[in-house]
């Protein structure tokens, strides 16, 4: 029997949704673009080859290294030497598939990079007002009385137990990816992006200092962009599992239809 | 149970078709334009407001990076280095009451300012410098720009491979703010000539690029638009921010 569809998600949700996604891969690919004019992340204020945490480098014609503390592996063809982005190779941090543009072009880079980074911005203030407003958000954050439930739902995943705990719109281990994402990462990545502009270390040196300096939220900038992709990869995971076709139209339409994932998947 | 590997193909392949895409649009004018809106907001938001962090003598770097073109080897820069920078003239004209022209001598007779401060590359690294020198504010002060004067211009004796002229420019605000520097020395020596002698730019609340190196003229100005490419600076014209604030 099939029960009624539910609206599920708000319009301001669905566009955040999708501008985002679209905004995240053209961060990430500018963001690359931008990394590679100095492939090196150090964990310090001004640069210092004895704090280096990552190094790509190509120490000859035709070789490509990446050093992580101190460790140095060969990634010819994937990272150091690799695609030039102009149909040839070259010494180059990440390939030029993965960059906008494709070749390398720092002022470029930044055009996109600066842009979309707005672009994310403007969107997440505008869904933290309207879920705020409508109170979505409220029932997304992770609680104090929500830490309790964590390791039961994960239990209840797990097959280690029979039902879930009690919880109401979202679980407990939902609660705590979103507030992780939405509220921590996602604007610690946004903060330390700032944070390694003069411009902001001038009329917010606070926020420059907490990040550890310059060098240093350069190095975090990239650590939440890792954490964001890692989530990503969970995101799309849990999609394709959960109903790939309801799940996507409830994110482009608004309306769920309960029950519609359990048939097909019998 | 393809669904790992449905996941792992399906975000690889947005991004991998991220930079194709984003490739042809980057060649797309309007794109381009579009994508440059983000710098008047920065520069709003942002722009020159506060003080660029002072540090202390033991962190600097007493190898400070060269960075920028090649060291001039030309016959005016040669003539210079030659006489130890006596025919060395900075030149200070354009929108002002007060043309003047500073010898190097003259300019170290003007009240000497001092910063340990942190110079940020467009490129991503960082290194710190201790530079003394003349606030430009002071100069400006001397040189009186008029009323309608909007922008000041730095030329420098740098020259791109093409035979292209280095310059860079500032609006009054960020030329006024106490730390941007005419600096005569680095790290207690006269600056030499890969740092930019006898006279180089300092603005540490913006990117690297701001910094002129061999500054040779000063202009004063009310608008950037006839000046080489229109965009107020070398790497501007290559399509670089001219507010380097972010």
């Amino acid at each position: 029997m099939m029960k009624p569809a539910v609206h599920r998600y708000s319009l301001v949700t669905r566009l955040a949704h999708w501008v985002w996604l679209v905004a995240f891969l053209v961060l990430v690919s500018s963001g690359l673009q931008i990394f590679n004019a100095a492939p090196y992340l150090d964990a310090s204020d001004k640069s210092n080859p004895a704090r280096r945490v990552l190094s790509i480098d190509s120490p000859s014609d035709g070789a490509g290294t990446t050093t992580l503390f101190g460790r140095t592996v060969t990634t010819t063809g994937w990272l150091g030497w690799t695609d030039d982005g102009m149909g040839g190779r070259g010494a180059r941090g990440f390939p030029g598939w993965l960059t906008i543009p494709a070749e390398q072009n720092l002022a470029d880079g930044r055009r996109w990079h600066l842009f979309f980074g707005w672009i994310a911005s403007i969107c997440w203030v505008a869904w933290v007002i309207s879920g705020l407003i409508k109170g979505t958000i409220q029932k997304m954050i992770l609680r104090p009385s929500d830490l309790g439930k964590l390791w039961p739902m994960q239990a209840y995943y797990l097959k280690l137990r029979k039902e879930p705990p009690p919880y109401d719109t979202y679980n407990p281990l939902q609660k705590a990816a979103y507030t992780t994402i939405g509220f921590v990462i996602a604007p610690l990545v946004v903060l330390s992006g700032l944070a390694l502009s003069p411009g902001v270390d001038a009329m917010a040196q606070p926020l420059t200092w907490l990040f550890g300096g310059r060098q240093f939220a350069r190095l975090w900038h990239f650590v939440g962009m890792f954490l964001l992709i890692g989530f990503l990869f969970v995101h799309v995971f849990q999609v394709a599992t959960q109903g790939f076709l309801n799940q996507m139209r409830t994110m482009i339409t608004g309306w769920y239809r309960p029950g519609e994932h359990e048939r097909s998947e019998t | 149970m393809n669904r790992k590997l449905f996941v792992a193909s399906s975000i690889g392949a947005a991004l991998a078709a991220c930079s194709p895409i984003g490739t042809a649009l980057n060649n797309n004018d309007g794109v381009h334009r579009v994508l440059g809106s983000a710098e008047g907001l920065n520069h709003l938001l942002i722009g020159t407001r506060g003080m660029a962090r002072e540090y202390r003598d033991a962190d600097v770097d007493t190898q400070f990076r060269i960075n920028g073109f090649d060291t001039p080897t030309d016959a005016r820069y040669a003539g210079y280095r030659a006489d130890a920078f006596s025919s060395y003239r900075l030149i200070v004209d354009g929108a002002v009451e007060n043309r003047l022209a500073f010898t190097l001598p003259h300019l170290e007779k003007i009240a000497q300012q001092t910063q340990i401060t942190r110079h940020d590359c467009v490129e991503g690294w960082s290194a710190i410098g201790k530079w003394s020198g003349v606030r430009l504010s002071d100069v400006l002060d001397l040189a009186r720009p008029n009323e309608g004067a909007k922008y000041v211009v730095f030329r420098c004796l740098d020259v791109d491979p093409q035979g292209t002229p280095y310059y860079e420019s500032l609006d009054m605000q960020q030329a006024r703010h106490p730390q941007a520097l005419l600096a005569l020395r680095l790290n207690g020596k006269p600056l030499d000539p890969d740092h930019g002698a006898p006279v180089r730019l300092r603005v540490p609340t913006q990117l690297g690029y701001k910094s002129a190196k061999w500054v040779q003229r000063i202009e004063v100005v009310s608008s950037l638009g006839t000046i080489y490419g229109g965009g107020g600076g070398y790497w501007e014209d290559q399509g670089y921010q001219w507010y380097a604030g972010i």
